[in-house]
């Protein structure tokens, strides 16, 4: 007999014997009715983890961790209201089911067995994943084990007192609401967990409200690693700006008068807190694990000892509002009822091939209501005394400006967040005076951390908001890069395109700045973003593009609740010049809204034989290198930029090549695992043979004199095209 | 076990009380002697009239009490010993008939509360109902017609002396109720479907709306006393919620019994969906009178592609071969 059948007799037999374990008799506050919904919700629970590894043995479920010992989350549920939006680890069955019960139209159980089941049925990941999650319920799926669900959470609740645009999404978290996001002992050690909680600590030492309830599911062990003794309420009894609670997470009564006392706090204050709840882990990690191999019987047995569904029996029975036999029989029904609807849930169909598998990469598109009507003098007063410059040729940095302040004022639902984005106005000045002019509630300050950035971002798309967070240098994303990654490129997709994120992450990039900075600031790689699927990088090399680029990408993210990656060459930001010094060549004006450039599409400029394919400040160099080759060696050029590095324009890009019988791929990014690879790959595919290419070099940047040694230079696009075309230079 | 509700006792139903509740005399007596207490005619005296007549058995006060009691004596025939129930839920006023099937109410306790709010309609029932169908002729979704109908629906609702609104979700029909000019809009906006819809509802009040909220005053005042016991089996009400034994207050089922049940609209094919899909009964036994609620469930079942029902024929084809929608003659 399997663990699981084993723990259910065993329970059953005590019940049946009134053999409960011994224990404190619980506060007072828990309604008997809530109680005995409690306790069904834990009976509910353990039968599901009980199914699905017996439906794994039968090789009808995959995935079979598990909620056992656990199970008093239902008590945490019945302290929340059932619109507070959850952000839950994925032992919180007990939590789901228990809302599910107070929620008008839920089908929990027969959810969470075809989540089991990998049902295409599954109505929340469409047959994706085994996930908690819902809709219905305000619970967002997580890949919580490994605790990056915390940032998301944190920016979710402090979207909660933003200033409200009109364009809001269709369900936003109520104003009273707050945010639950609940954790083990193990996963919090993550330092994306811990970078969470220390912005919501810094966050509510600031002042800022931040109306959060952290839940710590301590069982004492993380797989087979034991958690130090004491060492979650040391960690965090004395954390400045995060208030404390502690309660026996074995009983229901106890751990529900706690998290009210903490939910009481965290919706009257809008200050978060942390609720340490102790449990015990039964029946393993998972399916499995061998938890013999690493515990011995003893420790497990204790465990057993104490199984919290016994406790709750005892406490409901001791205090005479059902006998052990009417418990039973609930426990027994409640089996009973989940068995039914496992064996249809075992029947149902799964995902079928890799279309239907990919369907809800991209989100579905949504109907947004229309952008603010802005009057030309609401913008005037807006531009102050730019206005008087707008018909003048700026570089980059200045339009990027203008164009995120046409923006903020076209757009309510806009929110930018990032370090050193308010008073200073970014490094480059990008952003500057916007926070002036839509103060810190639009414009905010983060704290020096890229994953809270995101998260914020992440979270605050949660509630319909449109954020435009900032990664100051691409070289700091990747401490951050699971956010994208892991969890608001994933949302989509294991929600079955019910949950989205949609955002701009303004990232700035790239090399060539002139000996500053070193590789830190200056990375020239984007494998990293470039694989993650759904996710669109952007890269202007234009101010004039730059700005049609960041509308576009905008428009892609509240239509079509895409998620956008928006490089800014730095060494692009403030470039006048192409050719020679004062020529003001690589300046533009501030573009019309007519001017585009839809997502998909490249931009040309001529159509020579030789085409040159690049980007950012390759395609700057190129169009110096097109001057030379047209003056000196009389060969005309077609110059392509890609706009939009992943997806990458491909159809476009072929379209573009046209009839030129020559083209030269020039990326500024490292040789290996970057744009030139894939383009080199279409270009043979599409039968393009005289194909070249010009990349960065394998290496890193180097600070000083030598900082372009690596990277492509105009004289290189020179010799490399003459090469290509068979002439001497 | 799904319980019906008001139009299911008709012409062909004349006597059915007799026929269920032969074996429970006593039972029927109890309801006669409130009837008498009431000085109405009993359910006994209406049940075994000479001839059906639509003015005196379609009433309110009358219908309400019949349908009551044919329902519940059917019930008490299920052989319990071959039939396990796991739920119940009913339709309209169905669900007061499953409060008493579930324990809530003791079975006279039921009579009265289905006695009071049917002579409370009938004195202070308001506006009335009307049915249309919202599917394709084969049960299959059609939200095209369905956004339709209720786009027309919230127009009229919105003009100055028209209320109609949303009454029943009934699987293939929307029951709509509101004052005669919001029935009447309605009749001249949309094309007449199968020579007979839109079709009015005779003695039918506006049930599950606003129209209804003094009714269901004066229903909370009448009614207050009236002692709900914990209940034995899970209900399954016309909003979509599960009520498990022992997990909510008396007053939350009271409030919304007496509440919301009046006064906004009954989904039934929600709470079929939720019914099938949360119990995965093998079989849904719809109580008489009469057999017109099973083609409803039938439609819910479509509604909500259960066990891969996907149409009229597909539950036909099923239903031949495992009688998933049945009466109580199957099982008694």
């Amino acid at each position: 007999m399997s663990d699981a059948n084993q723990l259910h007799e065993k329970l059953r037999r005590r019940m049946q014997t009134g053999d409960y374990v011994v224990g404190n008799v619980g506060r007072a506050g828990l309604p008997n009715a809530a109680a005995i919904g409690i306790f069904r919700a834990q009976c509910m629970s353990r039968h599901l983890d009980r199914i699905a590894r017996n439906l794994q043995k039968s090789g009808k479920s995959f995935y079979t961790i598990g909620s056992s010992g656990h199970e008093n989350m239902a008590a945490v549920a019945e302290a929340l209201r059932d619109n507070d939006m959850a952000f839950l680890h994925y032992r919180d069955a007990a939590f789901q089911l228990r809302r599910a019960m107070r929620v008008p139209g839920s089908t929990p159980l027969r959810d969470m067995l075809l989540s089991f089941t990998c049902s295409s049925e599954d109505p929340l990941s469409g047959g994706r994943h085994k996930v908690l999650g819902s809709r219905l319920l305000a619970i967002p799926p997580q890949t919580s084990t490994i605790a990056s669900h915390l940032p998301k959470a944190v920016g979710a609740a402090y979207s909660i007192g933003m200033p409200r645009g009109v364009n809001r999404g269709p369900h936003p978290l109520r104003r009273d609401g707050i945010v639950a996001c609940t954790f083990g002992d193990a996963s919090v050690n993550h330092s994306t967990a811990q970078g969470a909680l220390n912005t919501a600590a810094w966050m509510s030492y600031r002042g800022l409200q931040l109306p959060i309830l952290f839940v710590c599911e301590d069982n004492g062990i993380g797989i087979s690693v034991p958690t130090p003794k004491g060492w979650i309420a040391s960690s965090f009894q004395h954390r400045p700006g995060l208030r404390y609670f502690y309660a026996d997470g074995l009983n229901a009564y106890d751990s529900y008068a706690v998290a009210r006392e903490a939910v009481e706090h965290v919706r009257e204050q809008r200050q978060p807190a942390f609720l340490h709840l102790s449990m015990v882990r039964l029946l393993g990690h998972a399916g499995s694990d061998p938890e013999i191999s690493y515990r011995s019987s003893e420790d497990i047995a204790s465990d057993e000892q104490h199984d919290p569904i016994l406790h709750t029996a005892r406490l409901i029975a001791d205090r005479g509002i059902l006998d052990g036999s009417a418990l039973l029989a609930i426990y027994d029904q409640v089996g009973a009822q989940c068995e039914a609807i496992a064996a249809q849930a075992a029947v149902r169909p799964h995902l079928a091939n890799a279309t239907d598998v990919m369907r809800s990469i991209v989100p579905p598109r949504r109907a947004v209501a229309p952008a603010s009507i802005v009057t030309p003098d609401e913008r005037r007063k807006a531009f102050g005394r730019e206005w008087n410059n707008i018909q003048k040729p700026q570089p980059m940095a200045k339009l990027l400006n203008w164009g995120l302040l046409d923006l903020l004022l076209e757009h309510p639902e806009i929110f930018l967040v990032g370090q050193d984005i308010g008073k200073k106005g970014g490094v480059y000045g990008v952003t500057q005076r916007l926070q002036q002019r839509f103060r810190a509630g639009r414009v905010m300050d983060s704290l020096l951390d890229e994953q809270s950035i995101l998260g914020l971002a992440i979270g605050a798309a949660h509630n319909g908001f449109l954020p435009i967070p900032e990664i100051q240098f691409l070289a700091y994303i990747h401490n951050a890069e699971d956010q994208l990654r892991g969890e608001a490129a994933t949302l989509s997709f294991f929600s079955n395109g019910q949950f989205t994120n949609p955002m701009v992450v303004r990232v700035a990039g790239l090399a060539y700045q002139r000996g500053f900075g070193g590789h830190f600031h200056n990375d020239n790689s984007l494998g990293v973003l470039r694989d993650i699927p759904g996710l669109i990088v952007a890269c202007p090399s234009s101010g004039r593009d730059a700005v049609a680029m960041l509308r576009e990408s905008v428009r892609l993210a509240r239509e079509e609740q895409r998620i956008v990656v928006f490089i800014e060459p730095i060494a692009l930001y403030n470039i006048r010049d192409l050719y020679e010094e004062g020529d003001n060549a690589w300046s533009t004006t501030y573009p019309e809204a007519t001017y585009t450039a839809p997502f998909g599409e490249v931009a040309q400029r001529g159509n020579g034989p030789l085409a040159i394919v690049s980007y950012g400040n390759g395609y700057y160099l190129a169009n110096q290198a097109s001057r030379t080759l047209e003056l000196e060696y009389g060969i005309d050029t077609c110059l392509i930029d890609l706009r939009w590095l992943a997806p990458l324009p491909v159809d476009s890009l072929i379209k573009a090549i046209g009839s030129s019988d020559h083209v030269l791929v020039v990326d500024e990014c490292r040789r290996s695992g970057n744009v030139s690879e894939a383009i080199m790959a279409h270009l043979h595919e599409a039968g393009l043979q005289r194909i070249a290419r010009l990349t960065a070099e394998d290496s890193f940047i180097p600070t000083g004199p030598a900082y372009a040694a690596t990277l492509p230079s105009c004289a290189a696009i020179v010799e490399t095209s003459l090469a290509l075309l068979g002439i001497e230079s | 076990m799904v319980c019906p509700g008001r139009g299911t006792y008709n012409r062909n139903e004349l006597g059915s009380l007799k026929r269920t509740g032969g074996a429970y005399e006593e039972l029927t007596e109890l309801f006669d002697n409130i009837r008498r207490r009431e000085q109405q005619l009993t359910v006994s005296e209406l049940d075994g009239s000479d001839r059906f007549s639509s003015r005196l058995h379609m009433r309110s006060d009358n219908a309400s009490a019949l349908i009551y009691a044919c329902s519940y004596t059917d019930y008490l025939n299920i052989d319990d010993h071959a039939l396990e129930i796991v739920a119940v839920t009913g339709n309209s006023m169905g669900w007061y008939t499953a409060l008493a099937c579930a324990g809530a109410l003791s079975p006279e306790d039921g009579f009265e509360l289905v006695n009071t709010m049917g002579s409370l309609m009938q004195s202070g029932g308001v506006g009335g109902q009307l049915i249309y169908p919202c599917t394709d002729i084969d049960w299959v979704a059609n939200h095209q017609r369905e956004r339709a109908i209720l786009d027309r629906v919230t127009e009229i609702d919105g003009s100055a002396d028209q209320v109609l609104k949303v009454s029943i979700r009934l699987g293939s029909m929307i029951v709509l109720a509101g004052n005669e000019a919001g029935l009447r809009a309605f009749e001249k906006a949309v094309p007449v479907i199968g020579d007979r819809f839109p079709m009015r509802l005779p003695n039918h009040a506006a049930f599950h709306t606003s129209l209804l909220s003094p009714v269901a005053d004066e229903a909370r005042l009448q009614l207050a006393n009236l002692p709900l016991q914990p209940t034995s089996l899970p209900l399954v009400d016309g909003h979509g919620s599960l009520w498990y034994p022992h997990c909510y207050e008396r007053d939350q089922l009271w409030d919304y019994t007496l509440g919301r049940q009046v006064t906004e609209t009954y989904d039934f094919t929600t709470a079929l969906r939720i019914a099938a899909f949360e119990f995965e009964p093998d079989m849904f036994v719809v109580l008489g009178p009469g057999r017109t609620l099973r083609q409803s469930v039938a439609q819910c079942l479509v509604a909500a592609g259960w066990r891969d029902l996907e149409d009229r024929n597909a539950f036909e084809k099923r239903q031949a071969e495992e009688a998933i929608v049945v009466g109580t003659e199957l099982v008694s």
